[in-house]
């Protein structure tokens, strides 16, 4: 294992408002990594301080076992495609495709006019012009062209309908087995990314709440199915983390349990289900339960 | 135990400043073509105007000397000027995001950037020596019309001089911008505002200063000593204090969105 990033008590502070809050992880080389959480959690100023856009407030980062910040020979290896990224007024589409094989020298030309096509972005649009998905289009294109051996994608596929996206997972995946890199996906969209995503870290109000391999993460929490005086009385008094009710049947999310649990549920005829990393997602980032969530245990 | 992954060494610094020039050139028409073309369009204009006054003006030698005296007051060409300047402010604000958002160092870019100003300052100063000498040659765009042979460069002194004003006034406008640009950047329009209210201010006392003291005849007796050329030689010192602004602002600034 060899490790590319590596973060100790990063925090960055814009004021009094902590948006990366005493966070330290450390990435390996190679694998697709998830950084998760809500709007405004710290993921993008997560990755710009990772990049050398932000100035760190305090706490250490090295990228390549050195400061990223100012360094051109760890940047030159770095692409971070930012989702509010800025482009000079004048520059259509082709003058972005036309720059980016000069600052990223493993640049790809035959991948990356492949990539327009498929994508189909209008070259002769001016970047202010495009539609939200046609930009995002134009991020993801530079993002896979450039095969930098660390790649930043801050919320690649907003705008981007559901082939298009489909067509990024896709083209990222088969890319990405040929060149083994290291990726790392920010996103809201969780459940989408959630089969390409190998480890998670998830950022909640500037501070790092999961660090972990992404099949770990699932086998946290399972779902239990069943009626519902037979479900409550397996859970007993374990924590319920999301509840569903319909009629005399009830779906309870629990934290992960031992082998031994799982036969003594489905002795008690309950039915043992997978939990998606999105709901664990939501329930670890949702302080209080929605009133959603409330008036249905009202109701319940 | 795990090893941690090196990065190889980094390309050249002349490659990775190339990129940036190339980069601020990467749609030409921006800083190429579009001043060219609004030059020509003022010249044509220019050329009507002068059409107009020799019209009407009587035809003697004498009256026709002066008036194409007059013209050589010509302030038609201080657009370029100003159009450059909007250049660098517009590098500065948009164009550095862009470059960190493709992992340039910002030092690369402002040293890049540097070049490229001082790269358009030399292009344009042999543009406008060009235009000069085909305008004294055509004998006034045969019309006796001045537009480039205009009095703020010296009409008199030899093409070399004249070239070294126009330089010095395109570095300067440069210069001025980005460091405009890099305060923008840096601390958005409450900096700007701030900046130049202090100038305002800083100027306004200054002019209270040497009238206060009677000093006018000073200033204007220094101004005539360095004459036009110790002028622009002493505006390169401006330039200098702006560009190095320009570049200690950027070297701490984030790109915003």
């Amino acid at each position: 294992m060899s490790t590319i990033v590596e973060v100790r008590g990063l925090t960055k502070r814009f004021g009094s408002l902590a948006a990366v809050d005493d966070v330290s992880f450390r990435l390996e080389e190679g694998g697709i990594y998830g950084l998760l959480g809500r709007n405004g959690a710290g993921k993008t100023t997560l990755m710009s301080l990772l990049t050398g856009q932000e100035f760190a407030s305090s706490g250490s980062i090295s990228v390549f076992n050195e400061s990223p910040v100012e360094n051109a020979r760890v940047l030159e290896q770095v692409c971070f495609i930012k989702e509010s990224q800025r482009y000079p007024d004048d520059f259509k589409v082709k003058h972005v495709l036309r720059t980016a094989p000069w600052f990223f020298p493993n640049w790809d030309q035959d991948f990356a006019d492949q990539l327009v096509k498929d994508f189909r972005v209008p070259l002769n649009t001016k970047m202010k012009k495009v539609s939200r998905g046609q930009f995002s289009a134009v991020g993801v294109i530079v993002g896979l062209a450039s095969r930098a051996p660390l790649t930043f994608f801050d919320e690649p596929y907003l705008g981007l309908d559901a082939v298009a996206r489909q067509l990024f997972y896709d083209r990222l995946l088969a890319d990405y087995a040929e060149h083994p890199r290291t990726v790392v996906l920010s996103t809201h969209l969780i459940d989408e990314v959630s089969d390409l995503l190998e480890h998670v870290l998830l950022i909640d109000d500037g501070k790092l709440l999961v660090d972990s391999p992404a099949d770990e993460l699932r086998g946290s929490a399972t779902t239990i199915v069943g009626a519902r005086d037979a479900a409550e009385r397996f859970v007993g008094a374990r924590e319920i983390l999301h509840r569903d009710a319909i009629g005399g049947l009830v779906s309870l999310t629990v934290a992960g349990l031992s082998p031994q649990e799982k036969q003594a549920a489905k002795a008690a005829g309950l039915e043992l289900g997978p939990v998606s990393l999105q709901q664990l997602v939501v329930r670890l980032t949702t302080g209080t339960p929605t009133d959603f969530e409330e008036n249905q245990e009202v109701s319940a | 135990m795990t090893t941690a992954t090196l990065a190889p060494a980094a390309r050249p610094l002349g490659r990775r400043l190339w990129n940036v020039v190339r980069l601020h050139a990467a749609n030409p028409f921006t800083i190429f073509g579009t001043p060219l073309l609004v030059l020509s369009l003022i010249l044509a204009l220019n050329w009507l105007i002068w059409w107009v006054i020799r019209t009407v003006a009587p035809d003697d030698p004498e009256s026709v000397a002066e008036v194409s005296q007059g013209f050589q007051y010509s302030g038609a060409t201080l657009w370029i000027f100003v159009y450059m300047m909007v250049v660098a402010i517009m590098a500065m604000n948009l164009t550095f995001s862009f470059a960190l958002g493709f992992s340039s160092t910002r030092r690369d870019y402002l040293l890049g950037s540097a070049a490229t100003f001082v790269g358009l300052a030399v292009f344009y100063s042999l543009v406008y020596l060009l235009l000069s000498s085909l305008e004294t040659w055509t004998n006034g765009w045969g019309i006796g019309g001045a537009m480039f042979t205009s009095i703020w460069f010296g009409v008199d002194s030899p093409w070399w001089l004249r070239l070294f004003h126009v330089f010095a006034l395109f570095l300067f406008f440069l210069a001025l911008g980005s460091s405009f640009g890099a305060m923008y950047v840096r601390w958005k329009a409450r900096g700007l505002v701030l900046f130049f209210s202090v100038l305002s201010l800083a100027l306004a006392g200054l002019v209270a200063l040497i009238t206060a003291t009677g000093s006018w005849p000073v200033v204007a007796e220094f101004f005539v000593g360095v004459g036009l050329t110790g002028t622009y030689a002493l505006s390169l010192i401006v330039s200098a204090i702006a560009g190095l602004a320009g570049y200690v602002i950027l070297r701490k600034a984030t790109p915003r969105s």
